[in-house]
């Protein structure tokens, strides 16, 4: 073990002792994040190891799943293309960006003059660095999910839950926040805290927004429609009351047709139990052939809508059968991080700037390289599998990691205790003697 | 060959003599060699595809030098890694035949000659999947139920989390030996789900070394016992919860 190896290791160590002692972040998300994984009542929509229904709609559909992203895997210029032509014939300005680089160039320039952005949450958008390059430029990044309005509120810098990622603030601390901030007295309980977003940012949302910011679920190849779940309606707002609503996604956002992205979509919601009480799909900019038939953009919807496309190692991984290659099957469901075992135990130890679990570590390791996954918790990880067991397209994150271990022990980065195995295993034939 | 593992011979010696004993008893060809290597399984993460090659084939020639054609094995990992790796690395160069403990046992005649029967109160048992079990290329699920289901007197009671959805106890991966607070809450998790179970039966040695700790530390009254040990009791009459 090198250097930055055992400082790796250290640092690792000093998260999880952070874990364990009472009044710290780390534990406070911890506690939550392990009642979480394991509550199963309904008053807790954040919830649960595995439930059967959505274990049953998962198995029901995996075969075909596997079967429609596999191929996608194997085609991917072909989808792409095909997607990039239709959505131009329909009007969306499309842009393929080779690089993340080339992405966040293009999303500037987009951008234009604009100093301030309204965005749902957006995972593709961290992992493609739009959110970093807005901060460099100085630029108002607004949430209007909840779980980062709060996020925001309370300048939270640590990992934490995709989907719900403001969830473990406890009522009394966000009322606390909010007189803290606003000046306004409210009672801790949900339902008050819900409706003074409500009655201020609604109509901030429905008046003011000029340029937002989304994801995309998935996206049909076939009719270039671009697939949106949420259950808030902030998303609805801010993709209909807006000049420009901009789509940053990765390729792999792309599937076959439309109800292969209609059923990507809901699988999320099933597994997560988030309950998307709306489905959007944008099929092109809002438009009238009201006058004489003849067709005018921008009636009451988005003016404009663009949508730029990701490839960065998208490609790259497929063709030369990069070690995370597999990954390019994930739909995004965000459903491993539930029934990993490491997850549960470290909660937002085993994480990167990405999220929780393992697909974040992956994508931490895609960006950053292997220091940064080693730093994420690589080695928390004990090849249980669940998650591949669990994910509704069987990527099998338990295998990528391990390859990814070693790489980390060749370049010297495995924790002691294991190297020492390796040496008693080779040497001596007996590890535990 | 029964080929006990290096983490079973090093600490559970007892759990070896049992295991001897009950597959001598079904078999007596099988035999007992001293100074077996160990499969390598823990270095799979830690080590250059060129040092794994390299001790998966000095196991082979051991193998071949003692003549072993067939293994019994009483760990868990050591099945994993038998079955999936030395087939990658050796190809159609590894021709011994691997069985784990629970493959052997449940054969139909193996059953009908161990005939086991718990006398007294009806016993009313937990089995913890292992990840290394369910998760073989040939994967070990059905057989552990199909043993206990086949004693007299025996209940048992599955927890919540079984089969592939079972919690993996904390200790894979080498994981263990750095990062305990893993199986500090997964293990406690397993013991939590264990309900209407008086025991918790485990095939893999990693998961009882994690399982065991976490009752002893938690003061939990309820056993964790290691498959081999608990057949014997059965076979011998003695009640397992005695113990």
């Amino acid at each position: 073990m090198n250097e930055s190896g055992k400082g790796l290791y250290e640092k690792v160590k000093k998260k999880i002792e952070a874990s364990q002692e009472e009044g710290t972040l780390e534990k406070q998300f911890g506690d939550f994040w392990k009642f979480a994984c394991v509550i199963k009542t309904r008053q807790h929509d954040l919830r649960y190891l595995y439930d059967d229904t959505s274990r049953e709609f998962v198995d029901k559909n995996r075969d075909n799943l596997i079967e429609m992203r596999e191929d996608f895997v194997n085609n991917m210029d072909t989808y792409v293309e095909k997607c990039i032509n239709i959505m131009r014939k329909k009007n969306f300005t499309v842009h393929y960006a080779k690089t993340n680089e080339q992405a966040q160039k293009i999303f500037m320039e987009e951008l234009g003059d604009s100093r301030i952005i309204y965005k749902s949450k957006s995972n593709e958008a961290k992992d493609i660095g739009i959110i970093d390059v807005l901060k460099k430029n100085g630029i108002t990044i607004k949430e209007t999910d909840l779980g980062d309005v709060l996020v925001q509120l309370f300048d939270y810098k640590l990992p934490s839950f995709q989907i719900g990622p403001g969830a473990h603030f406890t009522e009394e601390e966000i009322a606390k926040k909010i007189k803290d901030v606003y000046g306004v007295e409210l009672e801790p309980k949900a339902q008050a805290i819900v409706n003074h977003f409500r009655s201020t940012y609604r109509k901030e949302l429905l008046n003011n927004v000029k340029i937002s910011l989304t994801s995309a679920n998935a996206i049909s190849a076939e009719d270039g429609t671009i697939v949106l779940g949420e259950n808030e309606g902030n998303i609805s707002l801010i993709t209909r009351a807006t000049d420009k609503h901009i789509v940053v996604c990765g390729i792999t956002k792309i599937v076959p047709n439309i109800l292969d992205a209609v059923l990507v979509t809901q699988l999320q919601s099933r597994i997560n139990n988030v309950s998307f009480n709306y489905i959007s799909l944008i099929s092109g900019p809002s438009n009238t052939s009201d006058i004489q038939g003849t067709s005018v953009q921008g009636m009451y919807g988005a003016n404009e809508v663009v949508v730029i496309l990701v490839d960065d190692w998208r490609t790259k991984a497929a063709n030369e059968n990069l070690i995370y290659a597999d990954f390019l099957k994930c739909i995004g469901c965000k459903s491993c991080i539930y029934p990993c075992t490491a997850s549960r135990a470290f909660g937002n130890i085993y994480a990167s700037k990405y999220g929780l679990g393992a697909t974040a570590i992956i994508r931490d390791y895609i960006h950053n390289g292997i220091e940064a996954a080693v730093n994420d918790g690589l080695f928390l990880c004990t090849g249980c599998e669940n998650c591949y067991h669990w994910c509704p397209v069987s990527i099998n994150c338990g295998e990528i990691l391990k390859n990814m271990k070693k790489e980390a022990s060749e370049k010297g980065l495995a924790p002691p205790n294991l190297e020492q195995y390796k040496e008693k295993i080779f040497k001596d034939k007996n590890p535990f003697l | 060959m029964i080929y006990l593992g290096c983490l079973s011979s090093t600490r559970y010696q007892e759990t070896c003599k049992n295991a001897i004993k009950v597959i001598k008893f079904l078999d007596p060809s099988y035999t007992v060699l001293d100074d077996v290597p160990c499969c390598g399984a823990l270095s799979y993460h830690i080590g250059s595809d060129i040092e794994l090659k390299d001790h998966v084939e000095y196991v082979n020639n051991w193998f071949e030098l003692n003549n072993i054609s067939e293994i019994v094995t009483i760990c868990a990992g050591c099945y994993n890694y038998l079955t999936e790796y030395y087939a990658q690395f050796l190809g159609l160069n590894f021709k011994v035949k691997v069985t784990h403990f629970l493959q052997f046992l449940a054969e139909p005649e193996n059953l009908s000659k161990l005939d086991l029967k718990h006398s007294g109160k009806k016993l009313k048992v937990s089995y913890h999947d292992a990840c290394h079990l369910r998760n073989a290329v040939v994967p070990i699920i059905e057989e552990p139920r199909r043993i206990l289901n086949s004693i007299e007197n025996l209940e048992l009671k599955e927890m919540e989390n079984i089969k592939t959805n079972s919690i993996c106890c904390g200790a894979g991966g080498g994981v263990y030996s750095i990062f305990k607070e893993n199986s500090d809450y997964n293990s406690k998790l397993i013991f939590d789900q264990l309900n209407r179970g008086k025991i918790l039966l485990t095939a893999c040695p990693f998961c009882f070394t994690a399982l065991r700790r976490i009752r002893e530390e938690n003061q939990i009254k309820k056993p964790v016992i290691k498959f081999e040990d608990f057949i014997v009791n059965i076979m011998e009459g003695v009640d397992p919860l005695s113990e």
